[in-house]
């Protein structure tokens, strides 16, 4: 899920890159950095000095500001939207306000103490839950908020239903304080976060979990540790109420309207973006402050339409609506100032053998449900091969694919990758030991530019000068570096079956899987393509395995052909044999009579 | 003898939740989005009833149609303003259909709340208890059993059977698929919304006689028809209906042994072991057996 497309289509101004972070005057920035802290600073002190009411309004909106970028981490950025993170809010409020009762730690270290044992929790839940998948994760979370509500209303040490009276020692500047602090940690977080590699990954997974994983993505370790980080500040500020308060109870700790909230303060603002949870919740508390007094009863209904509306008329938000102008864009991940001009290339393999097996299928059956989509197929693939997979529609051309890199799990059958058993390997695995694939319809991620869709796959989990370096060479090669800072929608589909490819090599493959990457392409665009192919050999690249139909194009590339029919190989040799094969052309054309 | 009892009273319950769950069912098949304020719906609809009888003496049963016919059209009107612009497929159309429907709900309960107030009321009709050998059979939860299964059988023929329901499950199975036949797809997920808003507010009228309803009970129906939806595989009714009588039954069991907090969880328990233990659903489960 994305609201920020428009962000991107424009020309960005990329100003923070790991190129430009070299060489830039260094006064200025200090002199922003001065500048900023002096503005927080005075803001931060004046609630201080006037009324009480100001001060627990102060402390209310920096709370909820902690709590909201929270929430965005991730439902904005990942994609799963939780109705629940107000279980971490119960479990640091009653972790804090037990530690205070029955030991004799101080609520200042008890609040820390309290954040790492969420962190904790999270990181189990985190394991179970977000095996979830969008709606059921949502709706997981709820439930999970009631469990812990029943829980805790049963458990007589964590005060039962009645809840707990903390010791009242209200010191509000000192619970200022402290919600100041969730609230820089938790923007510093999301700031860190969206130009970090794990951001770059996290908006892989919202935009298209499968084909991140198919980029060398680890999606379930970019899930998890995400949903943690979205557990601390929440704790956190449990903690902090809890001892404001001095008084909590199951309904208040896991009270659902939080969430409420969270969804609306951050939809309000801009969801998945840097400046959308604090704006929205600025804004909207600012004013509902002032319109409560009014419509007292009204607030959730208000809430509630609140979010229609914002769905229904501007999705993007305030951000999406500043981005219209040009206001608070989005700097594309690592993005150089321009394309870079030396084009550095892969460093070339360690010479090998020339003729040791690549990829080897033995016996290789997928059954979906009694339908047989392969049958017992074995084929090798050996070092500077290209091999052509032929076959009408459902012959199992991209269930073979498929099950080579593990997104169907074989019923039968063996597939080894240079001589080791890929079996136990996940999608992401398989792609960083180096087996690439692309997509029969391309599945780009709609949010990100070109470089950041090529960025992705370059990482292999963490950011490098190297994966740079990579991200520019393949989109050089393929003839994208010209639109390198364009959104996807603006490509055509030649130039999206291009990305696919520039993906793909930028995984620094071995071994690389095509599955019709020509369809849909001008012949000039075909010819650019063989010609890529053509030079996959120096690129580091052993072994190619292709599916195409336009035969044509790939007859005098293919060093073999394998030609498929219902699941089956029903022929294999050189281009020209395999061509002229009767069973082939039957097996294409019909019954001959 | 008390494990039949147990067993009766948990496949009552289960005949009512078979209606609750069916309507969520409906519309996630037909639209693709999990209907957020189906609970909203039935309390607001069990509410009302229960504001109508006490004030006219009245059956609640005869409200059940009146209900319905109302419900067809303010869901009809919901859908074309609220979700249609949204209309499409794919992770993005999801979830903001997700929060549109979540926003929707907070407004539902909120003028719940301000309407009916927020004690939990139950109606006192129908309140006869029977005496069978030993067994207590309360007539209200056979009423809701009873009917809350027929009406949702009844539905079921006629998806299945007529030409008009038809198109509406071709819609459900094969969105793609009921274009090239022809269908409006649009249409179709107007009446799903419609039908699905409607079977909500005839179950919220049938559980008011059952179980005490208060405007905040809204999201625990919501995830108790999803609990059912999700453990009976989405969009599969004949899993939805197994789940419903495995959640009534276990509910009931719980009930009696835990009480009312322990009965409580038991939806979310099992959902949240059941996504993780068997995804694809019991339906699926059973038929691939």
């Amino acid at each position: 899920m994305s609201f920020e497309r428009d962000t991107l289509g424009r020309q960005p101004r990329n100003r923070l890159t790991p190129a430009a972070a070299a060489f830039p005057s260094r006064g200025l920035q200090a002199y922003r950095a001065v500048a900023g802290l002096t503005i927080l600073a005075v803001l931060a002190a004046a609630p201080l000095l006037s009324s009480g009411y100001i001060l627990q309004l102060a402390t209310d909106i920096l709370t909820f500001v902690a709590l909201a970028y929270s929430w965005n981490l991730i439902s904005g950025f990942t994609g799963y939207v939780s109705f629940g993170q107000v279980t971490f809010f119960g479990m640091g409020a009653y972790a804090t306000a037990v530690m205070v009762l029955h030991t004799p730690i101080p609520w200042y270290l008890a609040i820390p103490i309290a954040v790492l044992l969420a962190a904790m929790a999270a990181l189990l839940l985190g394991a179970v839950m977000l095996r979830l998948r969008g709606i059921m994760f949502a709706l997981g979370m709820l439930g999970l908020a009631r469990i812990l509500a029943v829980v805790a209303a049963n458990w007589s040490f964590a005060g039962g239903a009645v809840g707990l009276t903390l010791p009242a020692q209200l010191t509000p500047n000192a619970v200022y304080a402290g919600a100041w602090a969730a609230a820089l940690i938790a923007f510093g977080l999301n700031a860190f976060y969206m130009r970090s590699g794990l951001g770059l990954s996290a908006m892989g997974v919202r935009d298209d979990e499968g084909a991140a994983q198919a980029l060398g993505v680890a999606t379930g370790r970019v899930k998890i540790l995400t949903f943690v980080l979205s557990a601390l500040a929440p704790a956190a500020v449990g903690g902090l109420v809890a001892w404001n308060r001095s008084f909590i109870d199951p309904t208040s700790a896991f009270d659902p309207n939080m969430d409420l909230q969270l969804v609306v303060f951050t939809l309000f603002g801009g969801i998945g973006t840097l400046w959308g949870p604090l704006l929205g919740t600025l804004v909207l508390m600012l004013v509902g402050e002032q319109l409560w007094a009014y419509v007292p009863e009204l607030q959730l209904a208000l809430y509630g339409g609140l979010v229609i509306v914002v769905v229904l008329a501007f999705p993007g938000g305030m951000v999406g609506l500043a981005n219209r102008f040009g206001w608070l864009l989005r700097r594309p991940i690592f993005a150089p100032r321009s394309f870079p001009a030396a084009i550095v290339p892969p460093p070339a393999p360690p010479s090998r053998p020339p003729d040791d097996t690549i990829l080897e299928v033995r016996d290789l059956s997928v059954h979906f449900r009694g339908i047989v989509a392969l049958d017992a197929l074995s084929f090798d693939v050996r070092r500077g091969e290209s091999v052509s997979i032929l076959g009408a529609n459902g012959a199992g051309k991209t269930t073979l694919f498929n099950a080579v890199t593990g997104f169907v799990v074989p019923s039968e059958g063996s597939i080894l990758y240079q001589d080791r058993p890929v079996g136990g390997l996940a999608p992401f695995q398989r792609a960083r030991q180096g087996i690439a694939r692309t997509f029969q319809i391309p599945r780009l991620m709609e949010s990100m530019t070109v470089w950041e869709n090529v960025l992705l796959a370059a990482q292999h989990g963490r950011l490098s000068r190297r994966a740079l370096e990579q991200t520019a060479w393949a989109l050089h090669i393929t003839g994208l570096a010209p639109m390198w800072l364009e959104s996807i929608a603006r490509l055509t589909p030649g130039q999206q079956r291009r990305l696919e490819l520039a993906r793909a090599l930028a995984l620094a493959p071995t071994l690389v899987l095509l599955d019709e990457v020509m369809a849909g392409m001008t012949r000039d665009e075909q010819e650019e393509i063989r010609g890529v192919l053509r030079r996959l050999p120096e690129f580091g690249v052993a072994a190619v395995a292709g599916i195409e139909h336009v035969i044509s194009a790939i007859a005098d590339i293919s060093d073999r052909m394998i030609v498929l029919d219902h699941g089956k190989k029903i022929a294999e040799g050189a281009p020209a044999a395999v061509l002229r094969d009767p069973v082939v052309i039957q097996s294409y054309l019909g019954e001959v009579r | 003898m008390l494990v039949l009892q147990i067993l009766i009273n948990g496949l009552l319950l289960g005949g009512m939740y078979i209606l609750l769950a069916q309507g969520l069912n409906l519309v996630f098949g037909v639209m693709g989005v999990v209907n957020l304020a189906h609970g909203a719906i039935i309390t607001v609809a069990g509410l009302f009833t229960f504001w109508f009888a006490t004030h006219t003496q009245l059956n609640p049963l005869v409200l059940l149609p009146v209900v319905f016919v109302a419900m067809l059209a303010i869901g009809a009107l919901l859908q074309r303003s609220l979700l249609e612009p949204l209309a499409g497929v794919g992770r993005k159309s999801e979830l903001l259909s997700l929060m549109i429907t979540f926003g929707l709900s907070y407004v539902l309960v909120e003028i719940g709340l301000d309407v009916f107030g927020s004690q939990y009321v139950s109606l006192p009709n129908l309140q006869t208890t029977w005496s069978l050998g030993g067994l207590t059979i309360n007539e209200a939860l056979v009423a809701a059993g009873v009917l809350g299964a027929a009406i949702s059988g009844a539905l079921q023929i006629w998806l299945q059977h007529t030409d008009s329901g038809k198109c509406l499950l071709a819609t459900s199975q094969n969105r793609i698929g009921a274009v090239a036949c022809g269908i409006d797809v649009s249409r179709m997920r107007c009446i799903a919304f419609a039908i699905g808003s409607s079977l909500a507010a005839a179950a919220g009228v049938l559980i008011i006689m059952v179980i005490p309803l208060a405007a905040q009970t809204a999201d625990s129906l919501t995830i108790l028809a999803f609990v059912v939806v999700a453990l009976g595989g989405l969009g599969d009714y004949r899993g939805a209906v197994l789940a419903a009588f495995v959640l009534g039954i276990a509910q009931s069991a719980v009930g009696y042994y835990g009480g009312g907090d322990a009965e409580s969880v038991v939806p979310y328990l099992l959902f949240i072991l059941f996504m993780i233990l068997r995804p694809q659903g019991l339906g699926r489960a059973a038929q691939a057996q």
